[in-house]
């Protein structure tokens, strides 16, 4: 981990000179105006549908952006001929995104805690966001590596959205059976949601919790070691 | 006994992946310590990609590579210490400052220099606190070349470093180049123009299609390939005329003597071969402009 202190700070530096944070603060402020014209009542259902979004998409998103900008200005090839190890390089990257989410997640559940009193266990709720953000960082990665633009990565990311939106809406209709659940731990969207509704105590069959948990490590892990590693650094490199 | 060199490169190919001609076809040479050597070839000959190499970006290479007498290989990211880089394109973040930037950059090494001084010295001081991204293509590229010295390397690769830069600046890096070498450093230089290895490099291999056709001295190649020669412009009969003699023996040259009595001389200048010309005679092919 040679370097990881100060090729964080820069990652850190960038996500501000670049206006990604300030652009995922905007989105945020966002969600809590959502959270305002929703009102009182139903506001406990949609806290953790909001930080779901914001952990999922908007993660693929600014990780995606942060990318695209790397391979334009070929930075990427600047910081390997230095002696930082590869291992600090992406997880300065990952770090920098769980930051991001930490930020939105942070000011989404105390403020619907202290306005609208919707409670949740924030230990559970950042452990499950560091670990959703963990999966969909190397998400991002393994978009921007395959497609030409942010046009591209967004197309995919609805579509990935999309896909396994279906099995999740299927379910809540009754079609499956509940016994079925299992087999939706293996859509990271669920997992992922049930991971955040387990936080804030809402009915979700615990069993189930480390299934989806295991699973999304396992996923990020994997794209890592056979997706992000190789061919990152083999774009990175080419120009 | 020869002093171990600092690069000692045996039959290196490369084929990129999805590509089916070799990029690097079995090339060998040295880069002894000190020296300025050049890899001169035309667009695509293969330059950036051996320099890609040896700065170890790509791994998957055939042949062996000796950095100061142990294989490049066994060593870790430490090399980098060692080494400074500078890229053929821009590699800066355009929404930070050239200070940050650098600053950046620097705190990424165990050895650093100062800075500012190098700012100072291709002339990009007063604009150190401006964005990258409102730069210049040649106030880039010499920020490209502080980049490659902010950890005060030994050895110094330079892939087309001055690209983009008008004469003034291109003498700038130039003179810092060999001020470079002089104070002990060895420089790896890739280019396609004639002018720098012709100004910096002590020796020279020309690439061409991966493959290294000749190496020497700028000063062993006009003697191997130059013409010794006198160009005469004549005013006859109403035209320009031109004629070309051999510097040798000029003075008992008849047709010579009897120009420069009977007609009115235009220009007269004593040519030797350019370096233009050797690189054309050499890799068979035109210099790009
Ligand atoms: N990423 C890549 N993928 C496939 N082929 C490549 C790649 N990069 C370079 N090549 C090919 O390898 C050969 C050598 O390219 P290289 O960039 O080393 O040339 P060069 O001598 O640096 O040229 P230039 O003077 O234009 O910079 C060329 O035929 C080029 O098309
Ligand atoms: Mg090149």
């Amino acid at each position: 981990m040679h370097n990881f202190v100060p090729l964080f700070k820069g990652e850190m530096q960038r996500l501000v000179k670049y206006k990604i944070l300030q652009i995922a603060f905007v989105v945020t402020l966002l969600w809590l105006a959502v959270l305002f014209l929703i009102g009182e009542d139903s506001v406990a259902q949609f806290v953790p549908l909001f930080i779901f979004m914001d952990a999922t998409m908007m993660t693929v998103m600014l990780v995606g952006a942060n990318l695209f900008y790397e391979k334009q200005e070929n930075t990427l090839k600047t910081l390997l001929i230095t002696p930082s190890g590869f291992a600090a390089l992406m997880t300065s990257k990952f770090l920098s995104a769980i930051v991001l989410a930490f930020q939105s997640t942070a000011v989404i559940s105390l403020f619907a805690y202290f306005l609208f009193d919707v409670t949740v266990s924030f230990g559970w709720l950042f452990m499950g966001v560091a670990l959703i953000t963990f999966m969909h960082t190397a998400l991002g990665f393994l978009f921007t590596v395959f497609v030409k633009d942010f046009t591209g990565l967004l197309a995919l990311l609805i579509l990935y959205m999309f896909v396994f939106a279906f099995p999740s809406i299927f379910y809540a209709l009754g079609v499956f059976g509940e016994s079925a659940e299992v087999w939706l731990m293996f859509s990271p969207t669920h997992a992922s949601l049930l991971l955040i509704e387990f936080a804030y105590g809402l009915d979700v069959r615990t069993v189930l919790l480390p299934i989806g948990a295991v699973y999304l490590l396992v996923v990020g892990v994997a794209l890592i070691k056979w997706v992000v590693v190789p061919k990152y650094v083999e774009t990175a490199v080419k120009e | 006994m020869a002093k171990t060199p600092v690069f000692d490169v045996k039959d290196l190919r490369f084929t990129y992946r999805k590509s089916s001609i070799e990029a690097v076809a079995g090339i060998s040479f040295k880069v002894h310590e000190g020296e300025i050597f050049g890899l001169l070839g035309p667009s695509g000959a293969g330059k950036s990609t051996t320099q890609k190499i040896l700065t170890r970006l790509y791994t998957d290479y055939q042949g062996e590579i000796m950095y100061r007498g142990q294989n490049l290989k066994s060593y870790d990211n430490q090399y980098y210490e060692d080494i400074g880089v500078g890229f053929e394109l821009p590699v800066h973040f355009s929404k930070l400052t050239g200070m940050e930037n650098m600053k950046f950059f620097s705190e990424l090494y165990r050895s650093r220099t100062e800075i500012e001084p190098l700012m100072e010295r291709v002339g990009l001081l007063e604009d150190k606190d401006r964005l990258v991204g409102e730069y210049s293509k040649g106030m880039k590229m010499r920020l490209n070349f502080v980049r490659a010295l902010l950890n005060n390397p030994n050895v110094l690769f330079l892939d087309e470093v001055t690209n983009g830069l008008d004469p003034k600046n291109a003498r700038i890096i130039k003179d810092a180049i060999r001020e470079f070498k002089n104070n002990g450093g060895t420089v790896f230089l890739s280019t396609h123009l004639m002018n720098d290895v012709e100004e910096l490099c002590d020796r020279v291999a020309f690439i061409r299609r991966g493959e290294i056709v000749e190496i020497a001295t700028p000063r062993e190649l006009k003697i191997k390939h130059g013409q010794r020669e006198v160009n005469v412009e004549y005013f006859d009969n109403g035209k320009t005329k031109q004629a070309t003699f051999a510097l040798d023996g000029i003075g008992e040259n008849e047709q010579f003597m009897a120009l420069l009595k009977d007609k009115t001389i235009e220009t007269i200048h004593s040519g030797e071969t350019s370096m233009d010309e050797i690189f054309i005679a050499v890799t068979g092919e035109e210099v790009d402009a």
